[in-house]
């Protein structure tokens, strides 16, 4: 079989095209549009009371103060922005896989795993992003980091650092549906423990600290990443190594979703 | 109504319960990695905090009440919304509205026996980690007899939630939007994500008299034996509480679910 190499641009293309018939599907159930749109922003106010009532009572935790917790809080928003955007589809992966629809991905001539992804944006993903970065500013402003184009890079590369972690995570957790049915409890889980992506990780200690940093890496997901902006004099070697750890994880967890495609083409069913 | 009827159901959800072990064991499992990110914080947090009493909860009591609070909700939650807009799509909710039955008085009883497997499964054995973990810090006397019937209540009163919450998707064809929106507001104002005692005064004022509040915090209040629930004086109310809310909420489910069950359109079934 003839195999034409395809560069990034054949991707990008392919995807705005599904992207565009996607938002078209979306816009013609706006109520539904409109509701979940209001959902998101309850859940990000309802986080945010939380957070507010818990420092009411406690003002700081493990040496971090309001601003600062502040900061990584909305750190972690925007972080979690592209899991909820780019691959929210991970949802849909086990109705997929236990009807049998999921074998038309199979057929197509790109890569299964992009394809599967692509066909679901979440614009919903927007309004928490504007959540974080309205959070992150404000924090910012207060905890006075020098603005400098520096800086900033740092802050990008470092929340996509953030960010990759946790799509690993959700990769992971979607993709064990190929092995056993009902796998949604194992999503909801996943996306339970993010709630604690933004408290600072020093707060565990002994088989816990590696647990929640190599095993299930919530560590990542705004702490060590933060930490380059935060705390510019004392970055632990972890936190420059995440960009790394993080294009690993991502890896990992692919390679894992696609060992789980192939064994779905051996069932054959 | 006939009784055997009734547990026919119930024995026919646990039965379907049982035949999903694994979902139960990963949320056993799940519960308790978040027991122990939920005891790190919240020891880091009173650590911080210097003082062992905050409110009048200890970080002994916080952790029983959060810990047992999702273990609650682990075990309260059905998937009414999800199942109905299911069934409206296919057209199987037709089906149901033929049986002789009402249907309110079906889908409770077809949910009981998933209750009684998840409350054997997944509770029971979180409460045993808990009180092994705490060294025996939950008082064990007439409390626990008081705590189930509360959590009966609570489970009614979620109930009553759950079918209002679903009878509105039938108007909104949106499910996703209006479901979280419902836990959003329940898991907040009900104290699951943070104790009802952390809040300000004001806004405890208004919550107080809300209904979500019988679902977790009045159960864990009184296994806790917080608020003077050791004494008959402190129980009745928030038995009266509960019992109260059961009343209005059935009241006006049934009354809206009787005028919209009229206007359900399904296509095709």
């Amino acid at each position: 079989m003839e195999k034409k190499k395809r560069g990034l641009r054949f991707y990008a293309d392919i995807y705005r095209k599904i992207l565009v018939q996607d938002l078209k599907t979306k816009m013609s159930y706006r109520a539904d549009f409109i509701i979940s749109t209001i959902g998101m922003i309850m859940v990000n106010l309802s986080g945010f009371v939380t957070f507010l009532i818990l420092f009411r009572n406690f003002p700081t935790i493990n040496g971090w103060d309001y601003y600062h917790m502040l900061f990584l809080y909305g750190f972690s928003l925007v972080a979690l922005t592209p899991v909820q955007c780019f691959f929210d589809n991970n949802w849909n992966l086990r109705f997929h896989v236990t009807s049998g629809d999921f074998i038309k991905y199979c057929f197509r001539p790109v890569n299964v795993f992009f394809y599967f992804m692509s066909e679901v944006f979440d614009v919903k993903g927007l309004g928490q992003l504007a959540f974080g970065i309205g959070t992150l500013i404000y924090a910012w402003v207060h905890i006075g980091i020098p603005v400098t184009p520096l800086v900033i890079a740092k802050l990008i590369v470092f929340l996509l650092t953030a960010s990759l972690f946790m799509i690993a995570l959700m990769n992971a957790a979607a993709a064990t549906c190929f092995w056993i049915r009902n796998s949604g409890y194992v999503m909801v889980i996943m996306f339970r423990f993010k709630d604690f992506a933004k408290y600072p990780s020093s707060i565990f200690s002994g088989v816990f600290s590696f647990l929640f940093t190599f095993i299930i890496p919530i560590a990542f997901v705004a702490y060590y990443p933060s930490l380059v902006i935060l705390e510019p004099d004392n970055v632990p070697l972890l936190s420059w190594l995440s960009p790394l750890l993080g294009v690993l994880f991502f890896w990992l967890s692919y390679k894992f979703w696609m060992l789980g495609v192939r064994k779905y083409d051996f069932t054959g069913s | 109504m006939n009784p055997r009827k009734l547990f026919a159901l119930t024995r026919a959800g646990i039965m379907e319960s049982l035949h999903y072990r694994l979902g139960t064991f990963v949320t056993l499992f799940a519960n308790l990695i978040y027991l122990v990110l939920v005891y790190y914080l919240w020891k880091a947090i009173y650590a911080s905090s210097g003082v062992d009493v905050v409110n009048g909860m200890t970080f002994t009591d916080t952790m029983i009440y959060l810990i047992l609070a999702t273990s609650l909700f682990n075990f309260l939650e059905m998937f009414v919304v999800w199942d109905m807009s299911r069934s409206i799509q296919s057209g199987k909710i037709i089906l149901d509205l033929l049986k002789p039955m009402k249907f309110r008085a079906y889908t409770f009883w077809s949910y009981s026996g998933s209750h009684v497997v998840s409350f054997i499964m997944t509770f029971i054995p979180t409460f045993i980690v808990v009180m092994i973990i705490t060294k025996g810090a939950i008082p064990i006397g007439m409390n626990l007899v008081y705590f189930i019937i509360a959590t009966l209540f609570a489970l009614i009163v979620n109930f009553n939630i759950e079918m209002i919450v679903a009878t509105i998707c039938l108007y909104t064809e949106s499910t996703w939007g209006i479901n979280i929106v419902k836990e959003t507001i329940v898991l907040l104002l009900s104290g699951a994500s943070i104790p009802l005692a952390f809040f300000p005064e004001k806004l405890r004022a208004v919550v107080d008299y809300m209904p979500f509040r019988a679902v977790y915090d009045i159960p864990l209040t009184i296994l806790l034996q917080k608020n003077g629930s050791d004494t008959l004086q402190g129980l009745l109310p928030m038995f009266g509480f509960q019992l109260l809310w059961i009343v209005i909420l059935t009241a006006a489910g049934t009354l809206f679910w009787n005028y919209s069950v009229k206007k359900i359109t399904v296509n095709g079934g």
